[in-house]
Parts: structure tokens; C-alpha cells; sequence
């Protein structure tokens, strides 16, 4: 047992600690966890489980767009679904929140199945504009039954996920690490455990090339459908149940949007590059409110524009880039402070590799 | 090391400065927040009504509590209800809970007011409503008093009074149509956006138009967009079906282009409904003038609703360059408050909940009263020839005149005075006598 311990530490100190990104993300989510002890104002505790929320939301965004290349500008539809069941079947079957959240994702995952099966046929321009089309359509069903949906109202009167503000918060931040760690790993090239990070990055960099190789990308694509369904299905539940109500506010084509602009913000194809879009952006946009209410959509936009002009790849990927070095021989990660590698003494930069030349 | 300790500094520093509600307000005021969609014409007539009726409280010496004057502190919340439903909830925690209102005002968004309103109550903060139509919010009231008691609304009217506010315009029209017409039968043509109120008015003249005589008869239904640029299509269907009037809904912009294009085509059929955009000041400009004869539900017009209507209509012209649309009833919501907490003595939620349910004020829009604890939407307005009734307007020769109570008295005889008489449009008149 002591064993184990100690080991563990080693791997905590080896691969958490010595990797300044994600030095930084365990510091931040320790600090979530501690949030509730040193604020309890409602306000502060809503906005960082919206954020939660959406950093799920976002995060699913990138798993399909970001690592497969499909490009979707109607995420909104697995979001309002998930919401939608969620709702459905609180009201009408009287089930909890901890079964109808999980249920409703799987609505979703049956959407994600829907809209990927037509949308495999498509690339590029075609898929993002088809993608764009299915919210509408279902904005459309929504309001064709109002009896069932609620029509322009949307369903209201949902049971909250509890009635203590500091465990909503701790439910949506644990569910919010939970889906971010699966999708993480699920995408992660060099991850020994499961093999579809190294097959989704092959399909988005050379979908033929990962064809000839004897990658069924037909069905890796729709696994990255349905997984990205599954996980902003997760978020509209938890939203729904949250807000006590599930409309149509939901679909529209902001709020498809929403989660690319954090996603491009924080760094597309990283999962954890939208979580820090999120948690970045989303309360920015809540100081603006406070300050400058009239101007903060103007100056939102000026901000991203800034970012995305000086930090293409996203503010993530820039700072990670500016904190952290791969070693050329063992391809570790270090902090780009150190001239040699922690674990094999090779020179980090080029000027060190040149001098030892 | 130095430098980096210099920078996190001025970082805390601004941070501190930018966290909202750090600031705070003076102390012995009322604070009364008025949410709304403030980049929209909805939020700025909440503001320009809440500001006008501030204004003149605070210079009158401001609201008595118990033994002390307290002036009225107003909090602009903008919740981004248009765009985004978490947004207005968190816009209203935010209010209470940072900005720590006593009071709020506001609201317009259905789906989004339902979404405050559960925030606004969890925090028991007496929300009063001055933009939503549906009755829901009400319901709750009666479903769970203990918890929605804190809601009231001031304006508009419910959804199912605005439909019955429209039918009995349509009966003014319909026999002023046949008078100068010269017809006995009259065919009615529903023009109405997709919308849930739209939704609600067409089945409703499904069901009714026929039930109100068989001298009606209905020749069709046709649904535009709320954004639709171009309605000539079915205008044009309308004009073959032979309808003598055409009976509107529109909250959205295709209300100009509906009354653009009718008045250019001259389309022969008399309108009459709701056009939310020729409430506004700018639809006779916006029209370049063809709009002239559109009719349309209203709130306010330059009329005696009460003696204090024509006052409040014309300081709001004069201040705003604007007329009072519906969601300008936070005018009438702040003196409603006022007079509740000083008749309560107490800042009080609950006693002030309990002065409010015995409200009775003549406001800028009719005599307000709420409905009783006992019927099934509690707190909502009072509808009726001594209450309020919502009013009839129709645009004649670039002025929005009040034609509904009728002129003639035949509603209950209700005469607000300064209302004249519907006009039908020359061209209709035209059109069927050459026919």
C-alpha cells in the first residue's frame, strides 16, 4: 500500500507537476473545488455552473469537429434534445434528475446517430450547411406540437437537481471533469488505453490514407457523432434541470455558435482548449454585463478578434506553447525554462544543441 | 521579481474595480431594478417608463416608509433575453444577489421571464411584470402561491384578453365595413406570423369567425415569418380569395412590410389586428407613408384612459422622441409600488405583497386592479370596461388615433374621449363599389 503511495506520488510529481499545462489545470480545478468555501454569493456560484455546463458543451464541439473534421454548425440540436428528454421525462414520467440526465443523453446519442448517418455523405461546406439545417428542423417540430413541447414557452416547472446551490455546483463541476477526462482520453493519440484518439486524428489529417490503412472511418466518424451527442446531451440535462426549463431558446442558431467561438478561443482539437474558452469567456462576458452592459457584445467581439488575430491557434495552444518544450529526443514535456531534459539530459533549443555541436 | 509583483497588483487591482456591485450604492434608498432586453426597443421603453416614473417620485420628495422618505434608486439590468434564456436568469441573480435591488421591474421574453421569475422567487423579490402576455405566470401563482405570491403583472394584458381584445376590434370593423361597403356578407381573410400568440388567434378565429354569424365567412389562413421581406405572395392570394378584411398578427418586423406593400398594392381588404410595429412612432417613416389605415391593438394613444394617460403620453413623446409602447407600463409599476410599500410601511416582501393585492390605481393605462387569490391566474390585471381594456388604434393621415372602445358607445357604452371613428380605405371603398 505504501508502495502504491509512494509510487503514485512519483507520477503525480513526474507528470502532473513537472508539466507546467498541467500543473495549471489541476491548480484551477483545486481551486474550483475550493470555490464554495470562500464565496457563496448565488451570482459568482451561477455563473461557474453555466460554465461548467458549457465547458461540457463546448468541449463535445470539439471532439467531432475539432478531432474529426466534421464540421458542425448545428450543435444546438443535440444540446436542445438532450435538454428537451431531460424535461420530457421529469414532467411527464416523474423520473429524477440522475435518470432523466443520463436518459436524455441517450436521446441525443440516437440524434447524433440521425443526423451522422445523412451527414457521412457530406463534406466541408455541404456537411456544415446540412448540420445548420437539423436545429431548424427541430425548432420547427417543437413549435408544430406545442401540447408536447410547450410550444414557444418550452417546459417549464422541472424539479432542480437539488435544492442546494453548493451542491448543483459540485454536481455540475464533478460531471463537468468526468466528461472532459473521457473525452480527453478518447481523443488522445498516444494514450495506450484506447486506440480512437490515434484513429480520429488520422481521419481528420487523411480521411483516404486512413481508409487504406483498414480504418472503418465510416464508423469512426459516426462514434464521434454519437459520443458528441451523448456528452452536450449531459449539458442540456444538467442546463434544463438547472434553469427549470427547456425552450427554444435552445436551438437557435446563437447558441450553435456559442460553443465554436469558445472552442476557436481557447485552441480547437485539445478538449481542454474549450473548457478554458469557457471559463475565460463566459465570465468576461458577466464583468461586461456589470460595467459596460450596452458595449459588452461590441467588445466581446473586439477580444476575440485580438486573440484569434495575434493567437491563431487559440490562447491555450499560445500559452502553452510559451510555458512549454518538448525534448527533440524523447519528445517529454518540459518547462521551457529548463535548458536540458528532466529525463534524458538532452538540450532542449536550439542554441544549447548547436553550442554542444 | 519585482516587476512581476507590480503586474499581479494592477491585475487584482482592475479585477476588484470590475467585479460588479463592488461599488456601493447610497445608503437609505429604494433600489429598483428594471430588467430587460436593453439593446431592444422593449428594454429602452422599460427604462424610459421607469426613469420618467423615478423621476418625478424622487423630486416629489421620494417613497415614505414607515416614518422615513426614501428616494428610488434605479438599476439598469440588461438580460439579454433575445439571445440567450440562462443569460436573463443569471442577469436577474445578479440583480439580486450583487446589485441587491429591493424591487424589480420588467421582463419581456415569455420563455425567458419564466426562467426569472423562478430566480426572482427563489430570492422572494417582488418581481412585477411590464412585457410578457402569457398567462402561465399567473397560474403558477395559483399552483404554488407560497412561492410565485411575489409576482404581479402590470402590463400588457393576458394573451387570451389580447385575442378578445382583437375580436372585438374586428366587430368594430366588420360592421363599419359593411356600412360603407354596402355589403351583407363579409369574408375575412387571417394573415398572421408563426408564432405561439399567432397560433393561439388563428384557432381561435377558426372556431369563433364562423360562430359569430353566418353572415362571416372565412376564406383563409395564411403564416408568414416574423422576418419575412416580402408578404405580396400573400397578399396577392388574399386579394383572389375575395376577403373584405384582413384580420393581422405581427410582433416581428414583417409588420412593415405587411402594411408597406398592402397600402402600395392597395390590396381591397380592410386590416385589422395586431401589428406590435405600428405601435411605434417610426412606423408612418418607416412606411414611407403607405401604412396609412393600419390598425392595430395598442396600449397607449393620446386619449383619456384615465386623467392621467394624455400627461404621461405626451412627457414620454417630449423626453423620448418615442410613443409609449406596452412595455413603458413600468411608469405605471413604480407609482404600484410605491403606493404598496407606503400604505405597508415596510420594505417587506410579504407586506408588501399583501398591499399590492389590495391595489387599486388609476395609471397611465386604465384602472388597475389584480385579480383575486381565488380565480386560477392570481395576480394578473383586471380586464373590463372599468378596469383596464386595452385600446383599438389605426393610423390616419400620419396620426395613430384611437378607434376601439368604439366611438359610438356600443362597447358597454366606453367612450375614452379624443377617440374618433375606424376609417375604411379609400381604395377598398374603390375597389368594391367599381366591383
Amino acid at each position: 500500500m505504501r508502495d502504491y503511495a509512494w509510487r503514485l506520488s512519483k507520477n503525480f510529481q513526474g507528470e502532473i507537476l513537472a508539466v507546467p499545462g498541467k500543473a495549471i489545470a489541476f491548480f484551477f480545478l483545486l481551486f474550483l473545488f475550493f470555490v464554495p468555501v470562500i464565496i457563496s454569493n448565488p451570482y459568482i456560484l451561477r455563473i461557474l455552473i453555466f460554465a461548467s455546463i458549457f465547458a461540457i458543451y463546448a468541449a463535445s464541439w470539439d471532439f467531432l469537429s475539432g478531432f474529426t473534421g466534421q464540421v458542425n454548425f448545428g450543435h444546438a440540436v443535440f444540446f436542445g434534445v438532450g435538454a428537451y428528454a431531460t424535461a420530457l421525462l421529469n414532467l411527464k414520467l416523474g423520473l429524477p434528475p440522475a435518470a432523466t440526465i443520463p436518459l436524455g443523453a441517450l436521446v441525443a446519442v440516437l440524434t447524433g446517430l440521425i443526423v451522422g448517418i445523412p451527414a457521412l455523405r457530406l463534406r466541408g461546406h455541404y456537411l456544415a450547411l446540412v448540420t445548420l439545417a437539423f436545429p431548424i428542423i427541430l425548432t420547427g417540430i417543437v413549435l408544430a406540437f406545442p401540447n408536447f413541447t410547450g410550444g414557444e414557452l418550452g417546459l417549464y416547472g422541472i424539479s432542480p437537481l437539488s435544492d442546494s446551490r453548493v451542491l448543483i455546483y459540485y454536481i455540475a463541476l464533478i460531471v463537468m471533469i468526468a466528461s472532459v477526462l473521457i473525452m480527453w482520453k478518447l481523443t488522445d493519440a498516444k494514450s495506450t488505453f484506447v486506440r480512437t484518439g490515434v484513429i480520429l486524428h488520422a481521419i481528420r489529417e487523411d480521411e483516404i490514407t486512413a481508409r487504406a490503412s483498414g480504418i472503418n472511418t465510416t464508423k469512426y466518424k459516426l462514434l464521434a457523432f454519437c459520443v458528441s451527442g451523448f456528452f452536450a446531451g449531459i449539458a442540456g440535462g444538467l442546463s434544463a434541470h438547472f434553469l427549470q426549463i427547456a425552450g427554444p431558446s435552445n436551438l437557435t442558431l446563437f447558441f450553435s455558435f456559442q460553443p465554436i467561438i469558445w472552442t476557436i478561443f481557447g485552441g480547437i482539437a485539445t478538449i481542454y482548449g474549450p473548457v478554458t474558452g469557457v471559463y475565460i469567456l463566459y465570465p468576461l462576458m458577466e464583468i461586461l454585463r456589470g460595467v459596460i452592459p450596452q458595449l459588452r457584445m461590441l467588445i466581446f467581439a473586439l477580444i476575440l478578434i485580438v486573440v484569434l488575430l495575434f493567437m491563431p491557434q487559440g490562447i491555450t495552444t499560445w500559452f502553452r506553447d510559451k510555458i512549454e518544450v518538448e525534448c527533440p529526443r524523447c519528445k517529454l514535456t518540459n518547462v521551457a525554462t529548463r535548458q536540458y531534459c528532466r529525463a534524458c539530459n538532452a538540450p532542449l533549443h536550439l542554441e544549447q544543441r548547436l553550442e554542444q555541436r | 521579481m519585482k516587476k512581476g509583483l507590480v503586474a499581479l497588483l494592477v491585475v487584482c487591482l482592475v479585477a476588484v474595480a470590475l467585479i460588479p456591485g463592488c461599488q456601493p450604492g447610497p445608503e437609505g434608498t429604494i433600489k429598483i431594478g428594471v430588467i430587460g432586453p436593453m439593446t431592444f426597443v422593449q428594454g429602452e421603453q422599460h427604462w424610459m417608463g421607469a426613469t420618467m416614473a423615478a423621476d418625478e417620485i424622487n423630486e416629489a420628495g421620494g417613497i415614505v416608509v414607515g416614518n422615513v422618505t426614501m428616494p428610488i434608486e434605479l438599476v439598469q439590468i440588461d438580460s439579454n433575453e433575445m439571445l440567450s434564456v440562462p443569460d436573463a436568469a443569471t442577469a436577474m441573480e445578479k440583480a439580486v444577489t450583487v446589485d441587491k435591488v429591493d424591487f424589480l421591474v420588467g421582463g419581456f421574453r415569455t420563455e425567458a421571464v419564466l426562467a426569472m421569475q423562478d430566480t426572482a422567487m427563489d430570492h422572494q423579490k417582488i418581481f412585477l411584470g411590464c412585457g410578457s402576455a402569457s398567462k402561465e405566470q399567473c397560474v403558477r401563482v395559483a399552483e404554488d402561491y407560497d412561492k410565485y405570491k411575489y409576482w404581479f403583472r402590470i402590463t400588457p394584458i393576458n394573451d387570451n384578453l389580447l385575442v378578445m381584445d382583437s375580436f372585438l376590434i374586428l366587430d368594430t370593423v366588420i360592421s363599419v365595413v359593411k356600412d360603407e361597403l354596402g355589403i351583407e356578407e363579409v369574408k375575412i381573410a387571417l394573415l398572421m406570423e408563426k408564432a405561439e400568440v399567432g397560433d393561439l388567434i388563428v384557432s381561435a378565429c377558426e372556431h369563433l369567425i364562423p360562430a359569430m354569424g353566418e353572415d362571416l365567412e372565412l376564406v383563409g389562413t395564411w403564416r408568414p415569418s416574423p422576418t419575412a421581406t416580402d408578404v405580396t405572395a400573400e397578399l396577392s392570394a388574399i386579394k383572389n380569395s375575395g376577403a373584405h378584411i384582413i384580420m393581422t398578427y405581427f410582433s416581428g418586423p414583417v409588420g412593415i412590410v405587411y402594411a408597406k406593400q398592402w397600402g402600395e398594392l392597395e390590396i381591397p381588404a380592410a386590416s385589422a389586428g395586431i401589428n406590435v410595429e405600428a405601435q411605434k412612432m417610426g412606423f408612418w417613416d418607416a412606411t414611407g407613408g403607405k401604412g396609412n389605415y393600419e390598425t392595430t391593438l395598442n396600449q397607449y394613444a393620446r386619449i383619456e384612459q384615465t386623467d392621467k394617460t394624455i400627461p404621461f403620453f405626451d412627457k414620454f413623446v417630449a423626453e423620448t422622441g418615442e410613443f409609449p409602447t406596452y412595455t413603458a407600463g413600468t411608469y405605471d409599476a413604480l407609482y404600484i409600488l410605491k403606493d404598496a410599500i407606503e400604505r405597508a410601511g415596510t420594505l417587506d416582501s410579504d407586506a408588501v405583497v399583501i398591499e399590492l393585492e389590495n391595489t387599486e390605481y388609476f395609471g397611465s393605462a386604465g384602472r388597475i386592479v389584480f385579480t383575486s387569490t381565488e380565480t386560477g391566474n392570481p395576480h394578473d390585471l383586471m380586464w373590463g370596461p372599468e378596469y383596464v381594456t386595452g385600446i383599438g388604434t389605426q393610423w390616419q393621415d400620419g396620426e395613430l388615433l384611437c378607434i376601439w372602445p368604439p366611438v359610438d358607445g356600443s362597447w358597454n357604452g366606453l367612450v375614452y374621449e379624443g377617440t374618433v371613428a375606424y376609417k375604411v380605405p379609400p381604395w377598398v371603398i374603390d375597389y368594391w363599389e367599381a366591383k
